[in-house]
């Protein structure tokens, strides 16, 4: 999948799952305000990555997920 | 009527948090879907005898060890437990036979005996068992096995006991195969008499501190107000509110519950939903003809070849079983009830999913004839004529779970835990509501330690 094609998807699969505007999903936005996330649904997001990419977000590279497009980064670089 | 706390199923977890909050002097609600209580330590009666579901023995139940000190609390140790033989695990494996002793050094030396070239990777193991930490559910427990034991053979040794867990090699963290098999190193037990006198201790712990437990009263529905579950609705009309909900039922099953609450969002649902479930058992409940067979204080497991590891994807027909002796009840030494328990994957039974209990068809009764035949076949390497002792003969499948349990695809032991996964398959007991909780063998450990272990943490969140 090209970087497009994964932001393309991932945008539309996170404002379904989180039930939010995917407008507010920007690429400089930060993660977790705009999914309202805590400990719990952290759990969900890295859930819908893995089971769409097949990617897992260890738990140590975790905090470097910050913005939206770090999580295209982390997605793009890992996926097989 | 308003209660402090509302337990949705009242399986061992359910019943466990039900008594440990009603004795915390909270006043508590369990709801039971079915006519009958106990989830998987219910049991039933059949021409005179009772017949259990899924309490076979027990581990850690001696003085200072884990379990004791929980069912100190719960009021459980005045039950008549008795302590199984010093050999309490009896293993075959290709026709050898090895034993498990009771106690750490005594195990591994017991072993060591049979295969003194690993004496130092036995005393290595089961120091290991000693010093489990949250870090094993992220370490295979094949792998870690594997690196432990240069003899294949005493890898499958150690590991025969453990189908008590779901034995799968990619999976299966260290941290849930050694809570498994350590309690029963350190002490094992069963009880005289069947899992309802577990079931109604309990029950009477949560009446006699002033709380209900009602069968028959199926949960449909939760509802949300400011962010907190309020009330739950029954199938039968009924309504109950609570300040706090714990559910003992399979999350998949308690997310059908939640549709209506906007706290919880798709995300959540989705992956409880999408979690894995463990294999089934399949079961076969023998009555034996008085006088025919004496008692044996200790379990048995038979498996044709070294194949632990694989064999539940490959059991067709039954490579493995293990045998239970149930204790007799009346002063004599012979034995009138025996459990033979084999792993059976839900591909299996899935082609009668859409049947009801009773009403499965020729077909199935067919496949559930030919796998008594090969457990019988197999228990008889060790209980010559068996066959011949039989005086009734029930069984029961992954389907007989699922309906009678409401285990989706009739896992044994609820969602499959993944050592390559563990932030997505270990579950907080926790939900995105913060006054609905979780218990029960889904969320972290199965097992009636892990279980009870599970309903001390659900329960620290509301009375710390």
């Amino acid at each position: 999948m090209t970087r497009e094609e994964i932001i393309a998807e991932i945008n539309a699969e996170l404002a379904e799952e989180f039930e939010i505007d995917e407008a507010a999903i920007t690429p400089d936005a930060p993660i977790y305000q705009t999914l309202e996330l805590d400990s719990l649904s952290l759990v969900d997001l890295i859930g819908i990555v893995q089971t769409k990419y097949g990617v897992l977000i260890s738990k140590a590279e975790l905090p470097t997920i910050k913005t939206f497009a770090q999580l295209y980064d982390y997605i793009e670089q890992h996926q097989k | 009527m308003n209660y402090d706390v509302l337990i949705i199923g009242s399986g061992l977890g359910g019943l466990e948090c039900g008594a440990l909050l009603a004795k915390r002097g909270l006043k508590v609600l369990v709801l039971e879907r079915s006519n009958q209580p106990g989830g998987c330590m219910q049991s039933f009666r059949r021409g005179g005898l009772r017949y259990d579901t899924g309490l076979h023995y027990v581990g850690g139940l001696a003085p200072g060890q884990a379990v004791h000190k929980a069912f100190a609390q719960l009021g459980l140790l005045d039950l008549p437990w008795e302590r199984m033989d010093e050999e309490f695990d009896h293993i075959i494996i290709g026709g050898r036979h090895f034993t498990f002793h009771q106690g750490y050094e005594a195990f591994a030396e017991g072993l060591a005996k049979d295969f003194p070239h690993q004496r130092e990777a036995l005393q290595s193991y089961v120091w290991r068992l000693q010093h489990i930490t949250a870090a094993d559910m992220e370490v295979s427990a094949y792998d870690y096995l594997r690196q432990t034991f240069s003899d294949e053979l005493l890898l499958n040794v150690v590991s025969a006991a453990a189908m008590k867990t779901e034995l799968r090699r990619e999976s299966l963290p260290l941290f849930n195969f050694a809570h498994t098999c350590a309690s029963y190193i350190e002490s094992s037990w069963r009880l005289k008499g069947d899992g309802n006198l577990l079931v109604n201790k309990l029950i009477s712990t949560i009446q006699e501190a002033g709380g209900e437990v009602r069968t028959d009263s199926k949960v449909v529905r939760l509802t949300e107000t400011d962010g907190r579950i309020t009330s739950a609705a029954c199938a039968d009309g009924q309504s109950y509110e609570a300040e706090w909900f714990i559910s003992d039922i399979h999350p998949a099953v308690l997310c059908q519950m939640l549709e209506e609450c906007p706290s919880v969002r798709k995300a959540f649902r989705r992956r409880m939903e999408a979690a894995e479930n463990t294999n089934g058992m399949f079961t076969v409940q023998l009555a034996i003809k008085p006088g025919a067979l004496r008692y044996f204080a200790y379990n048995v497991f038979v498996y044709d070849e070294p194949n632990v590891w694989t064999m539940a994807e490959e059991n067709n027909p039954v490579k493995g079983v293990m045998i239970s002796a149930r204790t007799p009840e009346d002063e004599t030494d012979t034995l009138r009830q025996i459990d033979l328990l084999t792993p059976m994957p839900w591909e299996e039974c899935k082609a009668w999913a859409d049947t009801k209990v009773g009403r499965r068809g020729d077909g199935y009764k067919a496949l559930c004839r030919q796998k008594t035949e090969q457990c019988i076949a197999l228990a008889e390497q060790y209980i010559p004529g068996l066959r011949g002792m039989v005086e009734q003969c029930y069984t029961s499948t992954p389907l007989t779970y699922r309906d009678y349990l409401g285990s989706p695809e009739g896992g044994a032991f609820g969602m499959r835990k993944d050592c390559r996964t563990p932030m997505l398959s270990f579950h907080s007991v926790g939900t995105p509501l913060p006054n609905l909780l979780l218990t029960g063998q889904s969320i972290i450990l199965p097992g009636i330690e892990g279980v009870t272990m599970t309903a001390f943490e659900t329960c620290s969140r509301i009375t710390p």
